[in-house]
């Protein structure tokens, strides 16, 4: 018995012991890029240290005299508005494929699996020459309805399996009492549903903050720019100044940390959406 | 009590609701993706070039004859299906260690969850700058810290020499997508009862014997949909390896998707771009569809499979 017990104990031990020298090793770039934007502009390139015993913020403050903070702002804009239009939408819609029964809502939710696996560069091109017909081009307004679009697949898909979710007799219940279904809708249906809003909210904006190819291309001045347009731009310029460089994507990251951090939960049930549903 | 026709007109008008919910997501996929989609396949049909911009006939087959006599078409088509082929077994294979490291009951479990998240959180282009930060063959920790132990002489050339910057990309690409496949088959564990384990080990099985008999059984239909998945999203991937490498050294690190974009914007042969962009669509489409129908199709048993509690998957796409 006390020689199980003691294998128990080694085993736990070494699964500690993998857990840390795994983990350490899996994140030594994002540990690596911490460290060296604390390292100050002059020591990020002459002191081997992972990370450095004295913070320096010399290579901060000279990131936040470039324009990055403003690309910083356009992406706080883009992605807030991508935010607030795909909720919007994906809630309707999603409502609607949920409650309503008939051909058209059932071909309308295999439509939304099959379009997320719709590749994107198939889309840029031709996308690129509509915006630029349009006079969309090198406008905000061109990434917001790019990302709206891509994100909502997914938002429908997720929002649909919450209200797949919540029981229709409270609807019901709610009509008898001389509700429209709308009004179920806004004052029942969406309450109950936060945390599906929540997570269709973190990932729509998470995407958004982090998408790179549209923004590239569709955005070529620079006050219109987001951050991962600015920061790729940031890291041709200044290819030798790794000070400067990982202090911006240092500052790039600390929403998506924020969001890991304090939203794991809605980040977790958006990447295992359904998993529970048998 | 409403009569009959009286639910019947309420359940007709309830109806039409729920067309109209519908009709805003519909406008905007049917204009940002549907128009864009066949224009993108018109546009394969052309000779559109941005060089030439008077240049917009009709020229049938003719980029699609190209491409398929195009040897860098298939040398890149054929990275393509190795690079995505690597990229999903390896992120499968340690997200799934993982994931049964983790589906034990034991201390610090959630903080190791997060911090195995990160990696899949972190925008790609700032993923990307570290590890050329980190890959640096002069400075980087990684080729210092092996100088140092003098486990190599010379540097290793991370992003320079192609074979290894083939392999660099591989294990990147994994990286990333490792914590995705943690999390969906971590799902999947957590849905098998315990009591199943403590049957299997009445019976005598060790561990190994119920990993094989119980635990992979089990997890198979999340296993498998979420590796389809990561197929399509790691092929489909662009900036993954445009970041790092541009394709390069020597073209080495050359994708489909980066292969069009290149087509496109910096050789600005448009429509030949889109001939490969369609293409790649048309490999993507046999494969959902193949997936759809092992999900949804006639495949009753895996039907019947998902109705046991199995859980269905559908996920994310990475940000």
């Amino acid at each position: 018995m006390s020689f199980t017990r003691k294998k128990k104990t080694v085993v736990s031990v070494l699964i500690h012991v993998f857990f840390i020298v795994f983990l350490f090793l899996y994140n030594l770039p994002t540990i690596s890029m911490v460290g060296t934007a604390l390292k100050g502009k002059q020591e990020a390139m002459s002191s081997t240290a992972l990370i450095p015993l004295r913070p320096n913020f010399s290579a901060f403050s000279a990131v936040l005299r470039t324009n990055f903070i403003g690309n910083v702002l356009n992406s706080i804009i883009v992605s807030v508005t991508v935010c607030v239009f795909c909720i919007f939408l994906a809630c309707l819609a999603g409502y609607a494929i949920s409650r309503f029964r008939g051909k058209v809502f059932s071909a309308y939710s295999v439509l939304m699996l099959l379009l997320q696996m719709f590749p994107m560069m198939l889309m840029l091109i031709p996308l690129f020459l509509i915006y630029k017909a349009l006079n969309l081009y090198n406008s905000p307004w061109s990434v917001i309805i790019s990302y709206t679009c891509t994100n909502l697949p997914f938002s429908i898909w997720m929002l649909k399996g919450f209200f797949d979710s919540i029981s229709f007799e409270i609807e019901e219940a709610a009509m008898i009492d001389g509700c429209s279904q709308m009004q179920t809708l806004r004052r029942i249906i969406l309450p109950i549903s936060m945390p599906g809003i929540a997570t269709v909210g973190i990932f729509t904006f998470l995407n958004s903050w982090n998408e790179y190819t549209l923004a590239s291309i569709f955005l070529r001045d620079q006050n219109i720019q987001t951050l991962t347009v600015g920061l790729q731009k940031f890291v041709m310029q200044n290819s030798n100044s790794w000070g400067e460089m990982m202090s911006a994507a240092t500052i790039a990251t600390i929403p998506t940390l924020i969001f890991l951090l304090f939203a794991q939960k809605y980040l977790i049930s958006g990447l295992t959406a359904g998993s529970v549903k048998g | 009590m409403p009569t009959k026709e009286n639910g019947n007109a309420r359940l007709k008008s309830r109806q039409s609701l729920g067309y109209f919910l519908l009709i805003p997501s519909t406008l905007l996929i049917i204009f940002i993706s549907f128009v864009p989609l066949i224009y993108g396949v018109f546009l394969s049909f052309t000779n559109r070039h941005f060089l030439k911009p008077d240049q917009r006939d009709f020229i049938g087959l003719e980029n699609y004859r190209n491409l398929f006599q195009d040897k860098e078409f298939f040398g890149v088509l054929s990275f393509s299906f190795q690079y995505t082929l690597t990229v999903v077994a390896v992120s499968f294979l340690v997200g799934f260690v993982l994931a049964l490291l983790l589906n034990r009951d034991m201390k610090f479990r959630g903080i190791y969850r997060t911090l195995v998240l990160i990696p899949w959180v972190i925008p790609p282009v700032v993923a990307m700058t570290n590890f050329l930060w980190v890959l640096n063959d002069q400075i980087g920790i990684i080729n210092t810290t092996l100088r140092a132990l003098e486990l190599i002489d010379k540097p290793i050339l991370f992003i320079a020499n192609p074979k290894i910057t083939r392999l660099t990309v591989m294990m990147i690409g994994a990286w990333k997508n490792t914590p995705f496949m943690m999390v969906t088959i971590l799902a999947g564990l957590q849905s098998i009862p315990n009591d199943m384990y403590e049957a299997a080990h009445i019976d005598g099985a060790g561990f190994w014997r119920s990993l094989w008999h119980l635990t992979l059984p089990m997890i198979k239909t999340v296993a498998f949909i979420s590796t389809t998945l990561m197929f399509i999203w790691t092929f489909n991937n662009f900036e993954n390896i445009w970041l790092l490498t541009r394709g390069g050294p020597n073209d080495a690190t050359f994708t489909l998707p980066i292969l069009s974009y290149y087509t496109a914007f910096y050789r600005s042969h448009v429509s030949y771009a889109a001939a490969i962009a369609t293409t790649m669509m048309i490999v993507m489409l046999i494969l959902s569809l193949v997936y759809l129908r092992l999900q949804f199709g006639p495949g009753e048993r895996l039907e019947k499979k998902l109705r046991h509690g199995k859980p269905k998957q559908t996920a994310a796409p990475a940000p």
